[in-house]
């Protein structure tokens, strides 16, 4: 019950929003039913069984709507309700059209999320899915900055594309499923389909989390929406939909067709890590910060999907624990360069710099989110990218070294950029520029506060998911 | 059969209403009668009454299909109350001639002989003629008339020399008999036959504007009077559909395999030409044209999965995609008054701006046509995939599901337009009556789609 409660919570508040007028009121109210989803989901119990909510739904069809979790889920449920508030927050005192519509919209993505990771069907799951994606296409199209509505569009065919793969895929699992057929989890777990299918299968249904999270090369949507995107989309954007694709590869490729994951690894890996190289090279040659911070971002990512597929327990560990950490830190630095983008009109790294003697606090602010970013020990990026190459080293010295770049070409690129926006000598452009507000305090802190705190004491995560990492690694051969 | 003679009466009584010249009570008495035909038709489910030797077979599965067909023509005429308010032509024809066509709808959901078939197909028909010419005045809508007339009248020649063909072949017009005749040969029919069926194939494909036959939709749906295309975009094609079906279904079913290659040919190319076509519109009732060609093509392929539960996925697949077709017809009649009577897509500019919820029932009806979870639009199309993946058509189905994404380009095209601002515009009038039903039609489309439903028919 408590379930369908977290999950009602965003969606009744943010249907409700749309009714009022008051933008102060209808922030205030957002803000409220965001922190009580968190504190309600810090209650949740963490040990087996976990609670469940089951009803009827659509009979017929064999789809009941089934809420339930385990470590990875709550993981991930964890994140989105952490970020929430702050992306509500991020809105406070700034000047914003349709402000009613705009946190409906955000709330409304809040429910699809949390709906995606804690659905128990697949069909729940796939549409939970697709309704994450409807509001944030909207908080693009309608509060984006350039060029929004190409952008847009590309994106949500991209992304819808691969849905509707995986709701083939989904279809197909369904009617292999035996008697009365069903398309729950469970089900499709129970499932003994030959290597033949499961080769062709494994492409069908990670295309669409492919191209979520992104893998290279099913990345060409995720620049230019990043870098359009208004500073709260972005924030959900990278900070929680593309955990969507771990999230959903990890429900579907390893329980549901081991034999393709086996037989495909090596050349998901093999991509993935060119992803890492590729996204570290161009985020080091791109002139501008938000774009720069979406390659880096899909560098981080591009090393957890080759973690996920080495199949054993520190890959795993590292590759969930990461997925929060990664999550955190992401939504910051956005938050950062949106702040940039603020104070100095523009986010082109050459045009900036010097930064630093108008804005000494948001300064040292960026660069402790930076260093996060980089995977400095003591940091939460440390933890879990230390384990993910450590899982890498098990299967391949090569895997593993071309893995670190990561860490190591990251420091690269972030310092470079740092250098470039926030040192140097004065610029007479940025006079104007404003220190950070009390608010950014109030949203940058805290999640300074997590990057830290899981860096220093990772323990409870990983308490957490120990049963699932030993199911995980029990798959390799 | 009461409601067939009853909406008749009712087509001849609203047509001498008309001489009272008082348009106020044209609507209220059709709308009131349909109402009647509506029960008449509920109580006459489950009993499977046969009329007229047989020709005619009343059961579940034509009545489920009138009674889809009926809900829709009533909510055509509410919203023609405020349509025909401007019109300064006599409107009393109008509402008489789509009765007389339902009630040729009723013929085609019903038949079990080729005869009835094809009485049902030009009582539908000739009206649609006269009612795509409705505005007189108008050089677009007398050529739609024209063309259609022309091309209808070609596909019902064919349509009765392939009758003509199978009777001359097999001796009869029963659908049940040509069915033991057929499978007499075990797949390998004489050509007679065989061209008689094809040729009957292609008078119903042409119909329900299956590619290669599907010319004349675009320009007709541009041309007539847009409520008039709505009638043609809904519950034609309805009519069209139950009649495909069951002419598959009672009679032809399992196809000989030619017969089977020609109708996936068609089906591909009706996905193909569909949603190719309708990128490149920049009208918005051809848009909608082409989108109904391609939902043609969808329909298709739940048909010719051959499951026992088609029946059920077609109705709810027709039914959910009139009732969102029709309101944005309307929709888009309202944008058109407001920008002088352009129909390009960049009427839509300033919608959301001006009618938030309008705008907003306006993305959700475009993303249930487009099949975006949770509208039902994606449940039906869900439900044509669960069929045609579970009888083993993969490639077919991955090919339209290619399709379903370029559709998709299309629709949130016009969604793109609602949150384009406007330079100048005239202010949008609506109705009460006009707004209640679009959010009637809204909260109709997302409540079918979370309770997704499916008749024993």
């Amino acid at each position: 019950m408590i379930l369908l409660i977290i999950l009602l919570i965003p969606f009744i508040t943010g249907l409700s929003l749309a009714f009022f007028r008051n933008g102060k009121t209808v922030r205030t109210i957002a803000l409220i039913s965001t922190l009580v989803n968190l504190v309600l989901t810090l209650t949740l119990p963490t040990t087996v069984p976990a609670s469940t909510y089951s009803a009827e739904w659509i009979n017929f069809m064999g789809i009941p709507f089934s809420l339930g979790y385990d470590g990875i889920s709550l993981v991930m449920v964890l994140l989105t309700n952490l970020l929430f508030p702050f992306i509500v927050m991020a809105g406070f005192g700034r000047d914003q059209k349709n402000v009613p519509m705009l946190n409906c919209l955000i709330l409304c993505a809040q429910a699809a999320l949390i709906g995606v990771f804690l659905a128990q069907n697949a069909f729940l799951f796939y549409v939970f899915w697709e309704l994450a994606l409807i509001p944030v296409y909207f908080i693009l199209l309608v509060w984006g900055g350039d060029d929004r509505k190409a952008i847009t569009l590309k994106f949500f065919i991209y992304t819808l594309a691969g849905s509707l793969f995986l709701l083939f895929g989904i279809i197909y699992l369904y009617q292999l499923t035996p008697g009365t057929h069903t398309t729950d989890f469970a089900a499709f777990n129970q499932l003994h389909i030959p290597a033949g299918t499961q080769n062709w299968l494994f492409w069908i249904l990670f295309v669409a989390f492919a191209i979520k999270m992104p893998v290279f090369p099913f990345h060409t949507w995720q620049p230019p929406t990043y870098k359009m995107a208004s500073t709260q989309g972005v924030m959900i954007l990278a900070g929680v939909m593309t955990k969507m694709g771990i999230y959903g590869a990890l429900r579907f490729l390893f329980p549901v067709v081991p034999l393709g994951v086996l037989y495909w690894q090596n050349l998901v890996i093999i991509l993935s890590l060119t992803g890492v190289i590729y996204a570290s090279v161009i985020a080091y040659k791109h002139t501008n910060l938000k774009t720069m911070i979406a390659y880096s971002s899909m560098a981080h990512i591009s090393l957890m999907a080759a973690a996920m597929f080495v199949l054993n327990a520190y890959a795993y560990q590292g590759l969930i624990f990461q997925v929060l950490s990664h999550g955190v830190t992401i939504a910051a630095l956005f938050y950062v360069a949106c702040l940039v983008k603020e104070q100095t009109g523009t986010t082109e790294m050459p045009q900036l710099g010097g930064l630093k003697n108008y804005a000494p606090n948001m300064a040292i602010l960026f660069l402790i989110i930076l260093l996060g970013s980089i995977a400095l020990p003591l940091t939460a990026g440390f933890v879990g990218e230390f384990l993910m190459i450590t899982g890498l080293f098990q299967q391949s010295i090569w895997f593993a070294l071309f893995g670190g770049l990561t860490m190591i070409l990251g420091a690269i690129y972030m310092l470079y950029a740092y250098q470039r926006v926030m040192l140097g000598d004065k610029k007479a452009a940025f006079v104007k520029a404003n220190d950070i507000r009390a608010l950014d305090y109030w949203i940058l802190i805290p999640l300074i506060v997590v990057i830290l705190g899981l860096g220093i004491y990772p323990q409870p995560i990983f308490d957490l998911l120990k049963p699932i990492a030993e199911v995980f690694s029990g798959l390799a051969p | 059969m009461s409601a067939l003679i009853f909406t008749i009466v009712l087509g001849i009584i609203v047509l001498y209403l008309g001489f009272t010249k008082n348009k106020a009570i044209l609507s209220p008495v059709a709308v009131a009668g349909l109402g009647v035909s509506l029960i008449l038709s509920i109580k006459d489910w489950g009993l499977g009454s046969r009329y007229f030797h047989d020709m005619i077979l009343l059961d579940n599965f034509s009545i489920a299909f009138n009674i889809s067909m009926i809900i829709i023509t009533i909510l055509i005429f509410l919203f023609g109350v405020d349509y025909y308010e401007t019109m300064d032509f006599h409107v009393a024809e109008h509402y008489a001639l789509m009765l007389f066509a339902l009630t040729g709808a009723f013929l085609m959901t019903s038949f079990s002989n080729l005869i009835m078939l094809f009485l049902g197909i030009e009582i539908l028909s000739i009206p649609l003629y006269v009612l795509a010419g409705g505005k007189k005045y108008s050089y677009r809508s007398n050529e739609a008339s024209f063309k259609y007339f022309m091309m209808g009248s070609f596909a019902t020649a064919i349509f009765l020399f392939g009758i003509a063909l199978v009777y001359g072949a097999s001796a009869t017009f029963y659908l049940p008999e040509i069915k033991t005749y057929i499978a007499q040969f075990n797949g390998h029919l004489p050509p007679m036959l065989m061209v008689g069926l094809l040729f009957i194939l292609i008078g119903v494909a042409f119909k329900v504007a299956a590619a290669p036959f599907h010319f004349w939709s675009p320009d007709v749906y541009e041309g007539a009077p847009t409520l008039v295309t709505a009638f043609m975009a809904t519950v034609v094609k309805t009519a069209g559909f139950a009649a495909f079906y069951r002419l598959l279904g009672m009679g032809l079913l399992p196809l000989p395999a030619q017969l089977e290659k020609a109708l996936w040919v068609m089906t591909w190319l009706t996905l193909l030409i569909g949603n190719l076509g309708a990128l490149k519109q920049t009208n918005f009732k051809r848009l909608l044209a082409y989108s109904s060609i391609s939902h043609s093509g969808f329909i298709m392929l739940a048909m010719l999965s051959q499951h026992n539960s088609s029946a059920s996925v077609i109705l709810y697949y027709t039914f959910v995609y009139s009732l969102a077709t029709v309101p944005l017809f309307i929709i888009f009649i309202l944008m058109k008054r407001a920008s002088d009577g352009h129909e390009d897509l960049i009427i839509f500019r300033g919608l959301y701006k001006e009618k938030p919820w309008i705008a907003v029932l306006a993305i959700v009806l475009l993303m249930s046509l487009a099949g975006i979870p949770p509208t039902s639009g994606f449940m039906a199309k869900y439900q044509v995939f669960v069929l045609s993946i579970s009888q083993g058509i993969l490639l077919t189905t991955i090919f339209a599901i290619v399709m379903a994404i370029i559709g998709v380009y299309y629709y949130f095209y016009v969604i793109r337009e609602i949150f384009t601002d406007r330079e100048q515009s005239n202010s949008i009038v609506l109705s009460k009556l006009n707004a209640a039903l679009i959010i009637f039609c809204g909260i109709a489309v997302m409540a079918m789609g979370i309770f997704m439903w499916r008749l024993p028919i």
